[in-house]
């Protein structure tokens, strides 16, 4: 590790925690240099020494999910991976909760990956808190079957309501995905027939040549 | 179905199974059953009561293509008929399609086999992310499964598996073969029976993984290709070259990495060894190190150390680890009297001279294994066919064996992946005291592609 590292490995340590502001976005804005960094000896370790950078760095790296070099973009996404489940941990409930806010801010960006990203991260790290604002995506035919597979992940009744809710007013095409859905979570559905074991797709081996 | 098969399946039940079980030969137990009525057997020349299974093959690339040449060798032998083979990948369905000499009904899409009635049985090597769903969907439509292994991605998907092949009645056989190789159980028998005394640990080494060191961009699918239907439950994005046909093995949600394509065949052969199926529960604490830069994200080195307790022992995944033996990998068995090597997975190569050359001991206990085929990968075929015949419907890596041996690798990928120890409870079936790794232990699947 060298100088740069070590001294941004700690600042991140306390950004999530008691780091003065100042320091904290010092802190990032060197992780964010760092990732996006076109030498991977610098951007990998920046992104996999992400972990306590927590919510600060959120928003910051989300806006380089987009980014025209598609490792930069990658490694964005996986640096916030590393801050949801670093901050997932047990026993570290207010970090997990600052970082599920950042989150669920991204929800509403116009760029898709991101908010694409910020649902399946939300199946990871969301509280009940969460399933309102990822419900809302139900709506969105970008990443409408992101948010419904996300709210999968969420135990409990509030998920299922939101499915529910989402299917009376789903447009057809769209009832079928979260028909299956709620009957994975014992919800009795009538109509749009499970397609799973619907055979679609044909092959061209075994057929007589057409010219 | 073929002739007798549901008769029989009913005739020679479970409870007969392990009615017979206490069989002894000579001086030594017997595991299970050697004594099988002679008409259930096969042989060149002597069809047995229930040949013929009528076969489909699922994805026929890589292992699949083994799986191919067996049953060609099987149906040459009378034991079954091809009915059907499947890919997503029309190149290299139509390799196989020729390979049955046009004899067999091509399919790109599975589910045309699992409405076939006449077909008995399916053999799955699609990837990894695939497993659960086919398989569950195959038994389901009362079909035996064959399916590589890791039999799972996640626990649930595991679960899933073995309540479908117990709700359906159904045998299903994970592949991963040593369970039923010579050398596997040379060594087997040696550990049981003492060779390095009380085992408290057992070390695994095994070469990295590969990173990309060439990452390319998202591109069009290759002709033929199915992106799709090669996706299948995973969630919808570009092809890109770094996926397949072999390089899932590199991504976490679809390969694991080495400890779980290798590793499950280490672990099912270590726990086997061990007589330890029965210990589910386990701590898991592992580190490692993913490349820098690509699209591929599984652990280039990694260490993973599990916590078995009554009786304590420590099983340690070592990528690159301590190399004890002379191949690319394989594991010791510590014992209180000395170690044992076993290289690979005791399949593909052979058990140490001590293992091969112990005498069992006045009453030591032997161990049962298929012993058909000296080829491994026909004799756990046969392993299968065998327990589909008997009707006991559980073959040497039934789908709960295996599924515990997935369990081992995909906590211990969980681990890497948190970045913290996990206490894993097996009656429970849930990581102890840690609401996000449990909500980890299944993933949302797409449908129609999903369980």
């Amino acid at each position: 590790m060298t100088a740069n590292e070590l001294k941004t490995t700690t600042l991140l340590a306390g950004a999530a925690t008691a780091l003065p502001h100042a320091q904290a976005a010092e802190a990032v804005g060197d992780l964010i240099a760092r990732i996006k960094s076109a030498d991977d000896l610098i951007r990998g370790p920046a992104w996999q020494g992400a972990g306590a950078a927590g919510a600060a760095a959120v928003k910051p790296l989300a806006a380089l999910l987009t980014d025209a070099n598609f490792e930069v973009a990658r490694s964005a996404k996986r640096a916030l991976y590393k801050i949801i489940r670093h901050a997932d941990r047990p026993g570290a409930t207010a970090e997990a909760r600052a970082v599920e806010t950042e989150l669920v801010g991204l929800l509403n960006t116009s760029a898709v990956p991101a908010r694409r990203e910020a649902l399946w991260m939300l199946s990871e790290i969301g509280s009940d808190h969460a399933i309102a604002p990822m419900a809302a995506l139900l709506t969105d035919t970008e990443v409408r079957e992101d948010a419904r597979c996300a709210l999968m992940r969420f135990p409990g009744a509030q998920a299922t309501k939101a499915l529910k809710s989402a299917f009376a007013h789903a447009p057809q095409e769209f009832k079928y995905a979260l028909a299956e859905s709620l009957r994975q979570r014992g919800v009795k559905v009538d109509g749009y027939p499970s397609q799973r074991l619907v055979p679609t797709r044909q092959t061209r081996v075994g057929q007589p040549q057409t010219n | 179905m073929p002739h007798n098969m549901t008769n029989h399946r009913h005739r020679f039940n479970r409870r007969h199974f392990l009615k017979v079980a206490g069989t002894t030969v000579g001086a030594a137990t017997v595991d299970f059953p050697t004594f099988i009525p002679r008409s259930v057997f096969a042989a060149p020349g002597r069809p047995g009561a229930n040949d013929r299974f009528v076969i489909a093959h699922i994805g026929v690339g890589g292992m699949g293509g083994t799986h191919l040449s067996n049953m060609l060798r099987f149906q040459k032998e009378g034991k079954v008929r091809i009915a059907a083979v499947c890919d997503c990948d029309d190149n290299t369905l139509e390799a196989a399609y020729l390979n049955t000499q046009s004899q067999a009904k091509p399919y790109r899409d599975y589910r045309y086999i699992l409405e076939r009635k006449d077909i008995d049985a399916v053999l799955i090597a699609t990837p990894d992310h695939w497993h659960a769903v086919q398989t569950v969907q195959a038994c389901q439509s009362g079909k035996h499964v064959y399916v590589e292994k890791p039999a799972s991605v996640t626990v649930r998907d595991g679960q899933a598996m073995v309540n479908a092949a117990r709700a359906n009645k159904v045998a299903v056989q994970v592949g991963a073969q040593a369970r039923t190789a010579k050398g596997a159980w040379q060594t087997c028998r040696a550990i049981r029976n003492g060779i390095v005394g009380r085992v408290s640990k057992v070390t695994c080494w095994h070469y990295a993984s590969p990173a990309d060191t060439n990452p390319v961009p998202d591109t069009e699918p290759p002709e033929g290709l199915d992106w799709d239907l090669w996706l299948g439950p995973l969630p919808w994005r570009p092809f890109n070259r770094r996926y397949c046909p072999a390089n899932f093995r590199w991504i976490m949600e679809s390969g694991g990495g080495q400890i779980r394509d290798r590793g499950a065949h280490q672990f099912s052969t270590i726990l086997w060894c061990l007589d330890a199926d029965q210990q589910t529960s386990f701590t898991v604490d592992a580190q490692g190190t993913v490349p820098t830069h690509g699209l591929w994200d599984t652990a280039v080195d990694m260490r993973a150390v599990f916590q078995f307790k009554h009786p304590d022992w420590t099983l340690e995944w070592g990528q690159p680890g301590d190399k004890v033996g002379k191949t690319e990998f394989g594991n010791v068995f510590w014992g209180d009297q000395g170690h044992l090597v076993l290289e690979w997975e005791g399949g593909y190569r052979p058990a140490n001279p001590e293992a091969i050359n112990f005498q069992m001991p006045p009453g030591g206990k032997e161990v049962y294994r298929t012993d058909e085929y000296e080829d491994f990968n026909m004799n756990h075929k046969a392993d299968w066919f065998k327990s589909i015949r008997e009707g006991h419907l559980r073959p040497a890596v039934d789908i709960e064996i295996a599924h515990r041996t997935a369990t081992l690798c995909n906590l211990a990928n969980l681990s890497l992946m948190l970045g913290r120890k996990l206490v894993w409870d097996g009656d429970k079936q849930e990581v102890v005291g840690d609401a996000a790794a449990n909500r980890m232990l299944s993933r949302p699947q797409r449908p129609p592609y999903c369980l």
